[in-house]
């Protein structure tokens, strides 16, 4: 599910005078996730079991393989499952954070120099300063950009 | 300003770049450009299936041995049914899933794209060898599609190459399932919940979990066929301590939800139909859905109708025979939901609702075919005879068959932007439909008389109904060259098509552009 909402995590939360998560739609949750594998596990198992209970034991390396590559692309799910975009605006700072598979990326800008770019349908959001432009809101629809871009709009210039 | 864009993996550029021409093809990992690669590929192997049942028909068309010696006839006869179950309907059906399944429950594509583009590309090595099997000493295998032992474990190398074909097959339908159901699961537009998803991708997802439940069972199956050709075991050899009737059972293991695999997709297709051009709601969509569920469960305890004769305990037939009439309940609970949803609608019939009508008439008759052949001691005298080749002809040419027709008619304008020629469309229908019946329906009286199946020769009291089916036959191969000039013509050329191409159609996919763009549902709508 994609969601917008109000920024709750705890390294910069606590300061930032703005701040915004978006996170990836996963539109099954992650006990979800892990009661499909059980259940296709257990049933494709059992039944390359009983198989193998009566001679025919060359199924279960097969419904292994096949386990295996289910399992992969569950975990593929699952890491990618927290995925968030961020933006918080704090003093004269505004941060960026791409959260991947665990791993942070983060770009700062000067509040006062940084510009929105958005495209007239929201298909696009960015900010742009010196030179440099990073786009954001992958996982925002056209709606979600641009009521975000304006809100970043309003409190930059809050700023100035 | 120069804006030079910070690459974070995380923007829209990510799509630029695209090859042309054949490589994109080959290295395309979009949806809708493998979904065409999939259709394009069945359709070429319907044709190849479909020349091969011209020559089996042609055989059949006078008792007597005219053109094939009877070792041929047996590689015709199971390299049709080897081409049109896993080269024909089982990826036109992923081709249909490709397309249609991220258009309607607002996904950008496929879950795991890469995959997706490698789960097509093994199929044509896949049919390599299948047709180049005819061509080894030996010739092809001829088997019949069941590869029974102990026939299977004494072919030539053609055997060999079915298998490997198999596996190969096995292995991409794998990786669709894996595909397709991370992608329902996953990936469905905010709102749209299970109990709102179309009924086409509800039985797509109950088909991908039969696939991945029975997929090893058939690789297993063919590998033990393979260790004992050539490393010496005995799983299948009497002489060895195996069991062949073990080899039916695990087939049928596999081959009966095989079945559902290559008609649930089907069920859904026309579920997406008959409502628009009845121009009302489907009729009792949680039945659908519950139904399909029970059919796919149910499935996997009717194994042993296929092998009523094969010796076992009454118990066993008993039971067999209760669980497979017990299929007819979710069955039936479906065609009355479609012919509800007609019922006092504002109906028209355009190809795709022709097509839908005929799927339920015609498939209805092969369900009740399907019931006469559950019971014991009637399919003990009809075992192996043109009465089960009639049936399962009925549901799956007039089911599997017909409802991809009407898919393809239904949603071929949202694919190319263009309608397709309606008149043309509805020959197609009623060609398809008079030659179909001219087929098959004769068959089921030379089966009641008793002529067996897989011989090319035949007794003479079985001729005129012979003689009747061939000419229906290649009446049925010919009215498919309609399918393709009108398939060409569309893509080509044609009016162009409104984004709702049809007034009761409702449906995500109704409103994207026709054609979609390149890419679509890159943030995903909100489902109401």
């Amino acid at each position: 599910m994609q969601t917008v909402t109000a920024m709750e995590g705890t390294e910069v939360a606590h300061a930032a005078e703005f701040s915004l998560v978006a996170r990836r739609n996963n539109s099954l949750t992650s006990s979800g996730r892990l009661l499909v594998f059980v259940f296709i596990f257990v049933v494709s198992v059992g039944i390359a079991a009983a198989f193998a209970a009566f001679g025919a034991w060359l199924i279960l390396p097969f419904a292994g393989l096949e386990m295996l590559v289910l399992y992969l692309a569950f975990r593929y799910l699952d890491r990618h499952a927290a995925d968030y975009e961020r933006i918080a605006i704090d003093g004269d700072k505004v941060k960026v954070e791409f959260f991947e598979v665990g791993c942070v990326q983060s770009h700062e800008f000067n509040r006062y120099w940084a510009q929105v770019v958005v495209s007239r349908d929201g298909s696009r959001l960015a900010l742009r300063s010196h030179g440099r432009e990073l786009e954001f809101g992958r996982y925002m629809n056209d709606e979600q950009r641009l009521s975000v871009a304006l809100e970043l709009k309003r409190q930059l210039r809050g700023a100035a | 300003m120069d804006a030079a864009h910070a690459h974070n993996g995380h923007g829209h550029e990510a799509h630029g770049h695209h090859y042309t021409g054949i490589m994109r093809w080959i290295t395309t990992t979009n949806h809708k450009d493998i979904g065409t690669l999939y259709l394009v590929f069945s359709l070429t192997m319907f044709f190849v299936g479909g020349l091969l049942a011209m020559g089996i028909r042609l055989e059949l068309l006078q008792p007597g041995l005219q053109f094939w010696q009877p070792e041929f006839f047996n590689e015709l006869t199971t390299m049709h049914g080897l081409i049109m179950v896993f080269g024909a309907i089982m990826p036109a059906f992923v081709g249909f899933a490709n397309w249609q399944v991220p258009m309607m429950i607002g996904a950008p594509d496929m879950a795991f794209a890469r995959m997706n583009n490698w789960s097509f590309w093994l199929l044509p090595p896949a049919a390599t060898l299948l047709v180049v099997s005819f061509f080894v000493p030996g010739g092809a295998t001829a088997a019949g599609w069941t590869l029974y032992t102990p026939l299977s474990t004494q072919m030539g190398p053609g055997m060999d190459l079915a298998i490997f074909a198999l596996h190969i097959m096995g292995a991409a339908s794998i990786m669709g399932s894996i595909n397709i159901i991370t992608t329902i699961l996953n990936m469905r537009a905010p709102g749209m919940t299970l109990m709102k998803m179309p009924l086409f991708v509800w039985t797509w997802l109950i088909t991908a979990y039969l696939l991945i439940a029975i997929m090893p069972v058939l690789a297993g199956a063919v590998t033990m066929i393979l260790t004992d050709r050539h490393f010496g075991t005995n799983f299948f050899n009497a002489a060895g301590g195996g069991d062949p009737v073990l080899f039916q059972h695990v087939f049928w293991f596999f081959g009966h939800p095989e079945v559902y695999v290559m008609i649930l997709p089907g069920f859904g297709i026309v579920s997406q139909v008959v409502p628009t051009f009845s121009r009302k709601p489907l009729f009792g969509y949680s039945s659908m859905v519950y139904a399909t569920a029970s059919i796919a469960i149910l499935s996997f305890i009717v194994w042993a109708h296929h092998m009523f004769t094969v010796g076992m305990p009454a118990a066993a037939q008993l039971f067999f025979m209760y669980t497979t009439m017990l299929i007819a309940v979710p069955t039936g609970v479906k065609v009355f939901n479609w012919i509800a949803t007609m019922w006092k609608g504002s109906l028209t019939f355009e190809t795709p609702m022709l097509f839908a009508c005929g799927f339920i008439f015609v498939f209805s008759m092969g369900g009740f075919t399907g019931l006469v052949l559950a019971i014991v001691p009637v399919d003990i005298q009809l075992q192996d005879t043109y009465y089960v080749v009639a049936h399962f002809h009925y549901v799956l040419v007039a089911g599997s068959l017909f409802s991809l027709f009407a898919g393809v008619y239904y949603w071929m304008p949202k694919w190319t932007g263009h309608m397709y020629d309606e008149t043309l469309g509805k020959w197609h229908f009623w060609l398809s439909m008079i030659f179909f019946n001219v087929t098959f329906f004769p068959m089921h009286f030379a089966g009641l008389a008793g002529m067996p199946r897989r011989i090319p020769d035949y007794a003479l009291q079985f001729a005129d109904f012979n003689m009747i089916s061939s000419l229906g036959a290649f009446g049925f191969g010919l009215s498919q060259l309609i399918f393709v000039y009108v398939v060409v013509q569309c893509i080509r050329s044609g009016a162009k098509a409104a984004d709702k191409t049809w007034e009761g159609a409702e449906g995500l996919e109704w409103t994207l552009p026709s054609p979609p763009p390149y890419h679509t549902w890159e943030t995903p709508p909100v489902v109401k």
